[in-house]
């Protein structure tokens, strides 16, 4: 049975206004939903909002209040939009084009406008645009035991991991109403005894590079037995939060992951009894490097081929690794008809302009873009691509639901000499 | 084989009924992984590539992928293309808001010897009471 404050009751009663009451509904209907006995402040939000593709139902003429009322807060009745909570610091996250490279991604100046105003709709309500899928790189960085939502899911996977901050991977509608009333169920990752680790992975092999972390996660993903909590005991190396980055991403792929442990690193588990709780794990499970070649090879295509395409940045990449980039192509020529794409957040970008090393990227004929991605931009903005090569694992295996070509992955250092040479090499 | 009853907790109020889609590696929540208007399965590797959602009972170990898992369900929902229900051998946060924001009937948390997922398959005729909880199963070849 679900039990309210007399200050959640008040919202759920109106007392607060229609567009805080209507929130506060759908709040509790999904509280139900979930079983959960109560809400918890949540003071920390990130909204997959504008004018993304999940919203294709809607005439592109449509009333942008009309659809939040119906979309977000579940309302058959049109509402005022008012503010978010004063106390939920909300910004945007990954949105559905650059905010201004429109025509560099292949989209249509009406699709980059109608994102823009449904921006500025927000905006209004109090919603920071900001268009990051790693917040954490400009300053969203929730404290331990803070309970955040964020429509990314690797960033509830490196928020409650390396922040040890609570959230779980609720969806797009629950964020938003979060962020209004400054509410979530207190469920799931929000208390302390379901995040503790119940499948201890061993690996049998050691990872460094950054697609050695990528491919873990996906593997681990991959062979998580359902609703486990994961706990790593052994084999990383180079630990850094670029890494962690590509790992907490690529686990969200294959599974419905929202933690993973890691034995010495992660402040949940500086032992594995700590990890534990001091119980028997459910699940061990060793992990080998055919587990790694087969995760390879259902994210990559074989062979060597002719490309076209290639995007790097996913989840988006902070300024050490856009310094990394310039310094390597540096001076280079992109051959004709290839593109390179490198994706980072907009305020990582302005220091990128600021230390040169946008100039060193933008002058190759790679383009530096801000706040999306390929998938999340969808096939109007790929469609043209003979064949793809895409960083990460979170990338190259979605964008196979969204097209036929090839698409390859490896080491971004691989990923960016094949932009160049306009070819994909066999190892 | 004959019908049978299985019983989770009811999670949405409703009773509807429907062909059994049963997904057991879920369905990923990836932008183009489902078709935001067509609500078919367009997830690369998943045993209904090609199936539309539209009055099917989805049967789902849990939800997996993009929290924008529960948004491109609704929005299928709003072009006109709904399941009839949700079963899931348990209910988690993506699915949570699916079914929250979706309101259509739904059943999860089982317990383990009657898990949705070993004793249903796709094509059996599914009624389900989102309120008690209870789940009819009439198998396919009784159809």
């Amino acid at each position: 049975m679900l039990k309210l404050t007399h200050y959640e009751q008040d919202m759920l009663n109106g007392k607060m206004g229609k567009f805080k009451q209507k929130a506060m509904m759908f709040i509790v209907d999904y509280a139900k939903v979930l079983g959960a006995t109560e809400l918890c402040e949540v003071s920390r939000a990130t909204l997959f909002v504008g004018a993304q593709h999940y919203l294709d139902c809607y005439d592109k003429d449509s009333d942008y209040k009309d659809i939040f009322s119906e979309f977000y807060l579940s309302s058959d009745e049109k509402v005022t939009l008012g503010k978010v909570s004063s106390e939920c610091k909300t910004q945007t996250c990954a949105a559905c084009c650059d905010i201004t490279e429109y025509k560099r991604t292949h989209l249509s100046k009406e699709f980059h406008d109608r994102n823009r105003e449904y921006l500025e709709n927000t905006k209004e309500m109090g919603v920071k645009i900001v268009e990051s899928c790693t917040p954490y790189y400009v300053g969203w960085v929730p404290m331990m035991g803070e309970h955040f939502v964020t429509t990314e899911s690797s960033n509830v996977v490196i928020s409650n991991t390396i922040f040890g901050a609570c959230g779980n991977s609720d969806g797009v509608e629950v964020a938003v109403c979060a962020s209004i009333t400054g509410r979530i169920p207190k469920w799931g990752m929000h208390i302390p005894e379901n995040r503790l680790a119940t499948c201890v992975f061993e690996l049998d092999f050691d990872v460094s590079t950054q697609m050695e972390w990528d491919l873990l996660g996906f593997t681990l993903g991959r062979l998580l037995p359902k609703h486990e909590v994961p706990v790593i005991v052994n084999g990383v190396k180079n630990v850094e939060i670029n890494r962690m980055r590509q790992l907490c991403a690529s686990i969200s792929v294959t599974s419905a992951a929202e933690i993973c442990h890691i034995v010495g690193y992660t402040p949940e588990a500086k032992t594995l009894e700590m990890a534990l709780g001091g119980k028997e794990p459910k699940y061990k499970i060793k992990v080998t490097k055919n587990d790694m070649k087969d995760s390879l090879n259902m994210i990559s295509d074989n062979g060597c081929g002719p490309v076209d395409y290639v995007s790097i940045g996913c989840p988006h990449i902070s300024l050490d690794e856009i310094f990394e980039i310039s310094e390597y192509i540096k001076g280079k020529h992109l051959p004709k008809g290839v593109e390179l794409q490198i994706w980072t957040d907009y305020a990582t970008k302005q220091m990128a302009i600021l230390n040169g090393y946008a100039k060193n990227i933008e002058d190759t004929g790679a383009a530096l873009l801000t706040g999306s991605c390929p998938i999340v931009m969808r096939e109007e903005s790929h469609k043209h691509a003979k064949a793809m090569v895409m960083f990460g694992s979170k990338q190259a295996f979605g964008i196979r639901h969204q097209t036929d070509v090839p698409v390859y992955y490896g080491e971004v250092e691989r990923c960016i000499d094949a932009a160049f040479s306009g070819k994909w090499e066999e190892m | 084989m004959s019908q049978f009853k299985i019983h989770g907790r009811g999670v949405y109020k409703g009773n509807s009924e429907g062909e059994a889609v049963v997904c057991p590696d879920s369905i990923a929540g990836n932008s183009g992984a489902l078709g935001d208007v067509d609500g078919v399965i367009y997830e690369k590797g998943n045993v209904n590539y090609g199936v539309c959602i539209k009055d099917k009972i989805l049967v789902v170990p849990c939800a997996k992928g993009s929290n924008g898992f529960s948004a491109h369900f609704r929005g299928a929902q709003i072009a006109g293309i709904t399941p009839a229900g949700w079963i899931s051998t348990r209910m988690d946060a993506r699915l949570g808001v699916a079914v929250a924001s979706m309101k259509i009937p739904a059943v999860a948390d089982f317990s383990e010897s009657e898990n949705p997922l070993d004793l249903i398959k796709t094509g059996d005729w599914v009624k389900i009471n989102g309120e008690s909880g209870e789940v009819i199963v009439t198998p396919k070849e009784l159809l």
